[in-house]
């Protein structure tokens, strides 16, 4: 028998919001302050894990229709095009760069191409989780 | 809607809290990261983004101005025209819109644009009573209406 499960449904609804929000933060504040790609990575797959605790597999499929082994792919192919760039420059494999910037709304900023490894490791972070995951839940 | 309106001020004062930078700036990138987050799981809600909803409200917007100004040059030459052989006509048109903010919002549209006139609506709110400065056509009037501030108050209230 199936339980009403309205009020893990409702508090989803918001909490997964905030979840995503913070993973969002903790990506960005990696630089200077404890977080990165890897913990944002897993924060949104807990995001995603609780969806799809509260609702089921086809629901979130259905919200949220990547194919998550494209998004590894995709992951891998920007950070190793990120540390292959610095080739082109005529310096070492992986050197990175950065300048500061002043960007509307953020101010002074400064722009680091390790942001895009970051980025890479983010996508293959979530990627791979959420394939593991689904391939398991799919089974039962 | 408007629970999807809410939601991204939650989320940008959530972003302020988590980030501690309570600034107009700070709310600002809250809300457009938060902004983000909803188109991403957009098909979490039953109905449309908002957004959608309030770029067919500044599509609303520009179509008016530019009624607005067609339709004025045209009542600017009929009042300079040495002759004054018009021919008015009050005609009947058949809306679809149901809600009461949609029927008031198309009569200010057609009164607010020169040369046509909202002088009544019936009883069962489902035709409206046109008074035009210069007409040719009825079925020209009608359709023309139809096609632009009808069907634009239609894609601002579709849900």
């Amino acid at each position: 028998m199936r339980t009403n499960d309205v009020m893990l449904q409702t508090a989803t609804k918001v909490v997964t919001f905030i979840i995503l929000m913070f993973a969002v933060h903790i990506f960005f504040a990696g630089h200077y302050t404890p977080g990165g790609g890897f913990v944002g990575g897993l924060l949104t797959t807990s995001a995603i894990v609780l969806l799809m605790l509260a609702f089921d597999l086809e629901t979130v499929k259905k919200i949220l229709p990547i194919n998550y082994v494209s998004m590894t792919a995709v992951g891998l192919l920007l950070a190793l095009a990120t540390a292959a760039a610095s080739i082109i420059f005529d310096v070492p494999f992986f050197t990175h760069a950065y300048d500061y910037y002043d960007l509307p709304l953020f101010g002074n900023t400064s722009l680091h191409s390790a942001l895009l490894f970051d980025v890479g490791v983010y996508l293959v972070v979530v990627g791979v989780t959420m394939t593991i995951i689904q391939t398991i839940g799919e089974d039962g | 809607m408007a629970l999807q309106i809410l939601l991204n001020f939650f989320l940008a004062f959530v972003w302020m809290f988590m980030t501690v930078s309570f600034s107009p700036a700070g709310f600002a990138i809250g809300f457009i990261v938060g902004l983000g987050i909803i188109t991403l799981m957009r098909r979490f809600f039953s109905y449309r983004l908002y957004t959608s909803r309030a770029w067919a409200v500044v599509k609303l917007f520009l179509l008016f101005l530019k009624e607005l100004s067609m339709s004025s040059i045209q009542v600017l030459r009929i009042v300079i025209k040495p002759n004054m052989n018009l021919k008015p006509a009050i005609f009947e048109l058949e809306t679809e819109l149901q809600e009461d903010w949609e029927i008031t919002l198309l009569s200010a549209l057609i009164t607010l644009t020169p040369g046509t006139l909202v002088i009544g609506i019936s009883n069962d709110q489902k035709k409206l009573y046109i008074h035009a400065l210069d007409f040719e056509d009825i079925d020209d009037a009608v359709s023309s209406i139809k096609e632009t501030f009808e069907r634009a108050i239609l894609e601002v209230s579709r849900p």
